[in-house]
């Protein structure tokens, strides 16, 4: 997912700059305060641990192999302001040692796998695991989270490349989201082998993640989901923006504006939108549908994963704790 | 140590960042344009005693990416035109990152990243992170090969879920580690 130099506008990549040094500089300001009771070296040794977690080479079919890329890990281990700083470093040290992703889209690198990528990923992991969750629904959530991170940041990517008009939202959308859907059926599964483990060496490392910063307190939840929805509308309006050319040129015509006006603030014009309802139904459907069966198999995968043992050690709590 | 080597690490990013941002700003009509910063790149190559061999094998790892990109750029009015134009501009900003890259140590890059007055946090991650991915990364590779000398065969399933294992394993040993680095850190008078 990462966009090399070349294929985006200058003002797609400076519009994504802008956007992503601000979500990080939210997020380092949030870290600010823990960084200086003691925790600097946690961040760092992390974003070394996500670095060398990329290049475990997990075997699939013929030859191929995938890699985690860790955006719902991160959220699900270390909270969400840390995971998007350990991200953002990630991924610029990425560019400037391993020339993966460019200078110049570096910013919608960060926009798409770091605050997208992580945003989503740890939302979607709040959201399903509530205040006190069991082993099993730990694992099933961040699995779900991973997929739903990936597929976000394939949205935003697509979105980006047919602002820039490197390549039209009807090629760039369904090919992005045909393999992302696909890849991140992996992430999910390595994120949650992955959970699963760290709960059976040290459970109280998930315990503690995100405390301090952006706490589990469950009326919490709703600032995450409105923070999540902002950004998929974010992700989400640029592209239909661009579906509806012709409308969205009109209307900057009219307000003056040249083609450079920011996607976000276009307005949807009545222009060209009915003739996508049918289409667009057909299509919300189909992948509300996908979504809601994979969800079925990420709690599968964590009824497999999770040892007998700790869910019986889980429901005995439970009931110790209603008796006494 | 070539001269291009004993350039400043500030001057060297900044004339690739100019460089590439120019190459990026040009429009797709004139983005053969971009062609001509080759020669002096490749003079650049020559300057450093870069061999050419290794320095044409670390672009084509990147290749493959910039190929996906431009093809999907073929589905569109002038499709091939747009596309081939597309791939020539970002091969010559891949060419350009390597070379810097290839005649800079990544500690003089970071120091330098870091004096671009980024948030001291992410100034602090970038730089241990500097430190410790080839540590970490090393670590990943002897825990597989240890696996893979201890496991003779096994399905597809038990390999993925021995590899999971072993990340996992290797976040607490990072976590164990970033509190050995936190304690000599506090020792010698640091946050």
């Amino acid at each position: 997912m990462h966009i090399p130099d070349g294929f985006l506008s200058a003002r797609v990549a400076i519009g994504y700059a802008a956007l992503s040094s601000v979500g990080l500089g939210a997020a380092c300001f949030r870290m600010r305060a823990q960084h200086e009771r003691g925790a600097s070296a946690l961040l760092g040794v992390s974003a070394a641990f996500v670095f060398a977690a990329q290049m475990v080479n997990f075997p699939v079919a013929a030859g191929t192999s995938g890699h985690l890329v860790g955006s719902a890990l991160a959220g699900a281990l270390l909270g969400l302001p840390g995971a998007l700083v350990v991200m953002s470093a990630v991924i610029i040290m990425q560019c400037f040692v391993l020339a993966d992703g460019g200078v110049f889209a570096l910013g919608a690198n960060v926009f798409n796998m770091g605050l997208v990528g992580c945003v989503v990923g740890f939302c979607c992991y709040r959201l399903l695991c509530g205040a006190a969750p069991s082993p099993t629904r730990r694992v099933a959530s961040v699995a779900f989270a991973g997929w739903c991170a990936t597929i976000a940041g394939a949205l935003s990517c697509a979105g980006q490349l047919s602002l820039s008009g490197a390549a039209r939202l009807s090629v760039v959308l369904p090919a992005m989201l045909g393999v992302h859907a696909l890849i991140g059926v992996g992430e999910a599964v390595i994120s949650s082998l992955v959970v699963a483990s760290v709960l059976r060496f040290r459970p109280e490392l998930l315990e503690n993640a995100g405390h301090g910063a952006l706490g589990a307190r469950s009326r919490n939840t709703a600032v995450f989901a409105g923070l999540g929805l902002s950004i998929a509308i974010a992700g989400l309006l640029a592209p239909i923006a661009d579906v509806a050319p012709d409308g969205f040129s009109r209307v900057t015509q009219a307000l003056g504006l040249h083609a450079s006006a920011s996607p976000l603030l276009a307005p949807l014009s009545q222009y060209g939108i009915p003739s996508l309802v049918s289409g667009v139904l057909a299509t919300v459907i189909a992948g509300c549908l996908g979504t809601l069966s994979l969800f079925g198999l990420c709690w599968l995968l964590a009824l497999a994963l999770v040892p007998r043992k700790l869910r019986a050690a889980e429901s005995r709590a439970v009931v110790a704790e209603s008796s006494g | 140590m070539s001269a291009v080597h004993r350039a400043s690490a500030g001057l060297k990013l900044g004339v690739a960042a100019a460089l590439i941002f120019g190459l990026a700003a040009l429009p797709a009509e004139r983005a053969w344009w971009g062609l001509c910063a080759l020669p002096p790149l490749l003079a650049l190559a020559l300057l450093a005693r870069i061999p050419i061999e290794a320095l044409l094998s670390r672009w084509a790892l990147g290749a493959p990416f910039l190929l996906a990109a431009a093809s999907l750029g073929y589905f569109q009015p002038h499709g091939l035109r747009v596309g081939l134009a597309l791939l020539a501009k970002s091969a010559v900003c891949l060419l350009t990152l390597q070379l810097l890259i290839a005649t800079t140590p990544v500690t003089e890059l970071t120091r330098t990243l870091c004096r671009l007055h980024l948030p001291l946090v992410l100034c602090e991650t970038i730089a241990l992170l500097a430190r410790y991915s080839d540590l970490l990364s090393d670590e990943a590779r002897r825990m597989r090969r240890a696996r893979t000398g201890r496991t003779l065969r096994g399905s597809r399933f038990q390999e993925w879920l021995a590899l999971g294992n072993s990340l996992g394993l290797l976040f607490v040993r990072t976590v164990s580690r970033a509190e050995r680095v936190q304690s000599a850190m506090r020792s010698r008078g640091g946050a």
